[in-house]
């Protein structure tokens, strides 16, 4: 009798923490709930002030509609359908099918008087741009102001930049040819050489894990990123020993503070413009539809996105980038020929000027 | 004409040997420096950017030597003439167009020694050197640039020194003129902008120093 009363005893006991914990859990999801309430509201009216000053913002505007482009525009002396003519190509050579959606994403530009120190009504909504630029400006506006289709967070945050068209491919690839050149990581170097795994390491397309042993592959590295990029960040608190360490070439010491960064802060070798150049390789390889296959699943791994968008493996896409950007050598620093013969032209007038010289007329 | 030419140009390296040795000893000397610690092939992918750096750095000497060659080898080829007030040039018998273009000639050739010194050191800097993959180096590209400096620089300075002081003066006067104008403009806060225009003129494009600008890289991309 007295073991059951024991038992009734201890059970309560034991249930009153569970019911307490139990409330608690109660509570916390009524006050999430109530929260989620709340932000749903909050994002209901964002979207209507949005609505509202969009319409604000398109008032008394015209809109211009050229393939897949919609601008709605202020009356202005800019050349916008002419530059929409120039820069709808362009656009729809890079998003391919997927161009057709751009008119969800129209753009709303109110030309202004740049001369002009009126105060004018603040926009929330579109882009103020100057009444005076040229068709160029204009188009240029267009194609670096474009909003790229279905552009997910894990692609955004892979490439480090918004994709968009670019007026001179050629440039883009001798940057990229340069950074490959001058990159201070001998992992960069390797793939310049013809690594293709390395060029995968770089390209953060393959493996992620060890990404540091990956990229920065001699001690020598390792200590110049510690010493160079991070020292404040390291002179402070605990890890300054360890950077003292460093500093006198312990590469455990380097390494250890290296992988105490916090994740994704870890500086990439090869800056953001090779992977741009690797996405627009894949997009030029795999047709009309490779963007929309590009953005089709967002959670997949950036390699298997790419390699679906380009219609074939990834090590076959990178092969293409890298020799696409060895073709692309920067002109060598020779005079051009026209600079030769004004030099050789500016010699002989001057010579001619001495030989005229009046010193002689007596 | 070929015994005369051979007397002015021998003149000539008289009075300017001591600046065309020098000339050719920093002429040499450049190159090879520019690429001091490119010869070792334990290099890391660390010295890269390094050794373009300082490429770039020692590059800015080529256009002043340029410069300073045409300058003093103009000045070392009127000097005698300018002492002697043409006295000695005046007596020979000979039209003064061809007595300057002997003297213009001796020049050029006399030239010709910093700018081979400028091309084998450059050569045999990178001969020695080990180069990073993806770097190329450009020594006939250099010196053919240098050469071209060296005659243009050397071409303008023995103009001005075959002038009167007259002509000097009236050059002083114009180059003050513009100073004045520019100056004027700004207090008077007039959209002119002399100087802007004249860099245009004089470096730019097709201009007369356009080959002392840019970058003067033995070893680029």
């Amino acid at each position: 009798m007295s073991r059951l009363l024991g038992l009734v005893v201890a059970a309560s006991l034991l249930a009153s923490p569970l019911h307490s914990q139990d409330s608690l859990m109660a509570r916390l999801r009524r006050q999430s709930d109530s929260l989620l309430g709340s932000w749903r509201e909050a994002e209901k009216l964002a979207d209507v002030a949005d609505s509202l000053e969009q319409v604000r913002a398109t008032a008394g505007s015209d809109t211009i509609a050229v393939g897949g482009l919609r601008i709605v525009v202020n009356p202005s002396p800019l050349p916008w359908r002419q530059a929409a003519e120039l820069a709808w190509p362009v656009i729809d050579s890079l998003y391919g099918s997927a161009a057709e959606d751009l008119p969800q994403h129209p753009y709303i530009f109110r030309a202004v008087d740049p001369d002009s120190g009126v105060r004018r009504a603040v926009l929330h909504v579109g882009v103020e741009v100057p009444w005076d630029l040229d068709l160029r400006a204009t188009t240029t506006v267009l194609l670096t102001t474009v909003t790229a289709p279905h552009f997910d967070p894990a692609l955004a945050n892979w490439l480090g930049a918004a994709l968009r068209p670019t007026l001179r491919p050629q440039d883009e690839r001798a940057v990229v040819f340069v950074l490959l050149v001058t990159a201070p990581a001998e992992a960069v170097r390797r793939c310049f050489l013809g690594d293709i795994a390395r060029c995968k390491d770089v390209l953060q397309v393959g493996d992620s894990t060890g990404l540091l042993a990956r990229w920065y592959v001699t001690p020598a590295e390792r200590e110049a990123l510690v010493t160079e990029a991070f020292t404040d960040y390291f002179a402070r608190g605990a890890t300054a020993p360890s950077l003292q360490r460093c500093r006198q070439h312990h590469d455990d010491a380097c390494t250890t503070l290296l992988q105490s960064l916090p994740p994704g802060t870890l500086p990439r070798p090869l800056p953001q413009a090779a992977g741009i150049l690797l996405v627009r390789e894949a997009l030029r390889a795999g047709g009309r539809d490779a963007y929309r296959r590009l953005v089709a699943r967002p959670s997949a791994p950036i390699g298997e996105r790419l390699a679906s968008a380009a219609g074939m493996d990834i090590d076959s896409l990178v092969v293409r980038w890298r020799n696409d950007v060895r073709a692309a050598r920067p002109k060598p620093l020779a005079l051009p020929w026209w600079a030769s013969f004004a030099a050789i032209g500016w010699t002989a007038f001057f010579g001619f000027c001495a030989l005229r010289s009046s010193r002689w007329r007596l | 004409m070929i015994a005369m030419f051979r007397a002015v140009l021998y003149t000539q390296w008289k009075w300017s040997r001591l600046i065309v040795v020098l000339g050719t000893v920093a002429a040499f000397a450049i190159p090879l420096l520019s690429l001091q610690g490119a010869a070792r092939a334990d290099r890391g992918a660390l010295q890269t950017q390094d050794l373009l750096r300082a490429v770039q750095s020692w590059g800015t000497l080529y256009p002043l030597l340029a410069t300073a060659l045409g300058l003093l080898m103009a000045m070392a080829a009127w000097a005698a003439d300018h002492r002697g007030r043409h006295i000695h040039a005046l007596t020979l018998p000979l039209a003064r167009w061809r007595y300057v273009l002997l003297r213009f000639g001796a020049g050029f050739v006399l030239l010709a020694a910093p700018i081979a010194a400028v091309l084998i050191g450059s050569s045999l800097a990178v001969l020695t050197a080990t180069l990073p993959p993806g770097l190329q180096a450009y020594p006939i590209a250099l010196a053919v640039r240098f050469a071209f400096a060296v005659f243009v620089a050397y071409a303008v300075f023995f103009a001005v020194s075959a002038g009167t002081a007259r002509t000097a003066g009236i050059i002083l006067v114009v180059i003050a003129a513009a100073v004045l104008v520019q100056v004027v403009a700004s207090i008077a806060n007039l959209d002119v902008n002399l100087f802007a225009a004249a860099q245009t003129v004089l470096l730019l494009g097709p201009g007369p120093l356009a080959v002392f600008t840019g970058r003067w890289m033995l070893v680029d991309v």
